[in-house]
């Protein structure tokens, strides 16, 4: 081989080397940065740390957002509100990210609005709160605006659209028209998010027994379960008793493997309950319970159903290349991240932090549960229909979407009938 | 009302009995050992995941899964807690105490770690399905296996005690060591027995109640608990006692529960064990002896 040949052989491998055609080598300028913030000991906040790792990965594999790459910056808060505002402040004045997520409990989201507030005019920057399902990051930004205007919050159902969508559309459909029950059973789990579906909001919504009330159902029964409670006997004689026809339970993190054991085990057995969330929604739960959960229904983002052409793909690679379960938190933050994605790309660019606000209140991006997009003035990520929790029934082992009929696979059944 | 009380009656006699399966080991090791074992709540864990390790991993039939499970919940008192601990802090309380129950939590951890809530464990106990309707009230029937267990398992350590020579032995030592021991008591001997005995009533509460209980890696710390109060308000270490305030528990449970709210269950106990205590310093039958 002649020296000229070599040299171009070199050459070609070299050129090859610095001019790649990749799309993540394409990617020129400085990174856009994402700090990430979590209970790095909680199952929600590594589900949503995967998820957000994952979105990286995809941006950046399609050439990055605006033709820069996507830098994600993981940080634990250990769940502790003091690490936390550390944490934050990090991100923000030392990796000087340009958009923090908060994945964990609503105070440590409303933390961050604080001292994200104070920071904020000389670190222009966005968060994110993907997990929580209280009203408080978006009160903030209605009450004063431009103190909190950085600040968004997306999760599945915050309590107000709990009262005024689901409970006050979803459950009575679903009640009247799928279970065809009058008589309604009220659980609630004693914890600050239920607070305002037992009370109400004043001057936004009734509570959930008199919006039942109000669509024509007879709430024969109310009761509200402490988190320790481990006897449910007692409390399935009593609804026998109301004449209730179907229980109702605001609660997800109650004992909930005793509670479907023993109901399944009591005279209420025949009488259908719906859950909010919790471990009854998750693909173990049929195990859990020896399959005692046949006919039981609750609100599960666990199930793999279309709802986008993004939904499966989503939770396929969030088990085949984290091996993580894609629990709550982790949607909510892999559809954030795709609609900062396109506000950006709407915007332009990251440096004018205003122009960036004002594509992220009017953003609407296909995501894994629906189309991801915030309220304008609110900053609440936009509710059902937009953003689809489906209802599913345990049948045969499985879970069944049952609601809405747009995704629905099977019908509502009777546990009765689903038990022979 | 009657409907009411009939409802409370039925329920302390079966939840009293199965109260007894959760607490009767504490009182017999705090009777005869006289050691508060704050590390007792392992056995609870042990029993689920020890069954279920040797069901689920082993692929063991149920028999000898629960053998081989008793097999090991004996070398963890026994060998763990009797020969690492107590001999080890005997003179040390505080030290006992602490250690205990260190390593009970950190089992639990470690339980956690090897098959999380996510692991979906369950145990295949049931031994009959359905409800049955006593009077007006409903029970199913794995609730009343449960509770009859518990009095037959509590008939037998009764039965022992009374009436045979070993229970002699380990009366006489409740009553008074040094002078049991100078009457050539084998107390070392006694001591592992005590052990071992008391690590039976839990792992057949957990085998009896899997059916309608849920199975957690940190399911012992609320059993530990119930275990602590019943105890505690039956006179630390004696069996009467705790056969009482199992009962007198469980009537407070569901009086609370049927009068008021069941949240209030567990409020309501530990509000009228501490009024007795108040009242009654040494619990329902003060003294230092197991019977």
């Amino acid at each position: 081989m002649n020296k000229a040949r070599i040299f171009f052989i070199v050459l070609a491998v070299v050129l090859g080397l610095t001019l790649g055609i990749s799309p993540a080598m394409a990617q020129k300028g400085k990174p856009i940065k994402i700090g990430f913030m979590g209970n790095l000991s909680a199952p929600f906040s590594l589900s949503a740390q995967a998820a957000a790792k994952l979105a990286v990965e995809e941006m950046n594999a399609s050439g990055g957002i605006l033709g820069r790459p996507v830098e994600l910056i993981s940080e634990d808060t250990k769940g502790e509100i003091p690490k936390g505002i550390e944490v934050y402040k990090k991100l923000v004045m030392h990796n000087r990210v340009d958009a923090v997520v908060v994945a964990e409990k609503v105070e440590m989201g409303v933390a961050g609005a604080q001292i994200g507030a104070e920071l904020f005019r000389e670190f222009p920057h966005i968060m994110f709160c993907t997990i929580g399902g209280t009203d408080d990051i978006w009160h903030l930004v209605r009450d004063n605006y431009d103190r909190y205007k950085f600040a968004f919050h997306t999760y599945y159902f915050v309590a107000t659209h709990y009262l005024q969508i689901l409970g006050g559309q979803i459950l009575p459909d679903f009640h009247k028209n799928y279970i065809g029950s009058k008589k309604i059973a009220l659980l609630y789990e004693d914890m600050a998010w239920t607070q305002p579906i037992r009370r109400g909001i004043p001057g936004v919504s009734p509570s959930l027994k008199d919006i039942y009330k109000s669509k024509g159902f007879d709430v024969v029964y109310e009761a509200t379960i402490s988190l320790d409670q481990k006897v449910f006997s007692t409390l399935f004689d009593d609804i026998t008793k109301s004449g209730a026809d179907a229980i109702d339970g605001v609660m997800g993190y109650i004992d909930q493997a005793s509670f479907i054991k023993q109901w399944a085990q009591s005279s209420a057995r025949d009488i259908p309950w719906f859950f909010w969330g919790g471990i009854a929604g998750m693909p173990m739960a049929w195990k859990m319970t020896d399959g005692m959960i046949a006919g039981g229904s609750i609100g599960s983002s666990f199930v793999k159903v279309p709802i986008t052409e993004k939904t499966i793909p989503f939770m396929d690679n969030m088990i085949e290349k984290y091996k993580v379960g894609p629990i709550f938190g982790s949607h909510t933050t892999y559809d954030t991240l795709f609609g900062y994605r396109k506000a950006l790309q709407q915007a332009g660019d990251t440096k004018d932090i205003e122009k960036v606000i004002h594509e992220l209140e009017n953003v609407k991006e296909t995501a894994v549960l629906g189309t991801i997009g915030w309220d304008a003035k609110n900053h609440h990520n936009l509710p059902y229909p937009a953003y689809v929790t489906p209802i599913v029934q345990w049948q045969d082992g499985k879970m069944v979407p049952i609601y809405p009929k747009n995704i629905a696979t099977g019908k509502f059944m009777s546990p009765a009938k689903l038990r022979k | 009302m009657v409907a009411v009380i009939e409802n409370i009656l039925i329920y302390t006699v079966i939840w009293g009995s199965i109260y007894l399966l959760i607490s009767i080991g504490f009182s017999l090791i705090c009777g005869v050992l006289r050691i508060f074992h704050l590390g007792y709540g392992i056995t609870f864990v042990l029993a689920a995941y020890g069954l279920w390790f040797f069901l689920s991993d082993m692929n063991l039939g149920l028999i000898p899964s629960i053998i081989l499970m008793l097999l090991l919940q004996i070398f963890i008192a026994v060998v763990v807690f009797y020969k690492g601990v107590f001999q080890r802090y005997l003179d040390e309380e505080e030290n006992l105490l602490v250690v205990s129950i260190l390593l009970f939590l950190a089992a639990s951890h470690f339980v956690n770690w090897l098959y999380p809530v996510t692991a979906g464990v369950n145990l295949p106990t049931t031994l009959f399905q359905g409800v049955a309707t006593i009077g007006v009230v409903n029970v199913s029937y794995q609730m009343i296996a449960a509770a009859i267990v518990g009095i037959v398992v509590t008939a037998l350590f009764i039965f022992m005690f009374m009436k045979t020579r070993i229970g002699l032995i380990i009366r006489a030592m409740s009553q008074d060591l040094n002078a049991a021991r100078l009457m050539g008591a084998s107390v070392n001997n006694m001591y592992y027995l005590a052990m071992i005995l008391a690590v039976i009533p839990p792992s057949l509460c957990v085998i009896m109640i899997a059916p309608f209980w849920s199975i957690d890696p940190h399911m012992g710390q609320p059993l530990l608990i119930t275990a602590l109060l019943i105890a505690i308000l039956g006179g630390l270490g004696n069996l009467k006692g705790n056969i009482i305030a199992s009962y007198l528990i469980a009537f407070v449970h569901f009086s609370t529960s049927f009068l008021l709210a069941p949240r209030f269950m567990s409020f309501a106990a530990l509000f009228v064990t501490l009024v007795f205590l108040i009242v009654k310093r040494g619990g329902i039958v003060e003294g230092e002896t197991i019977w």
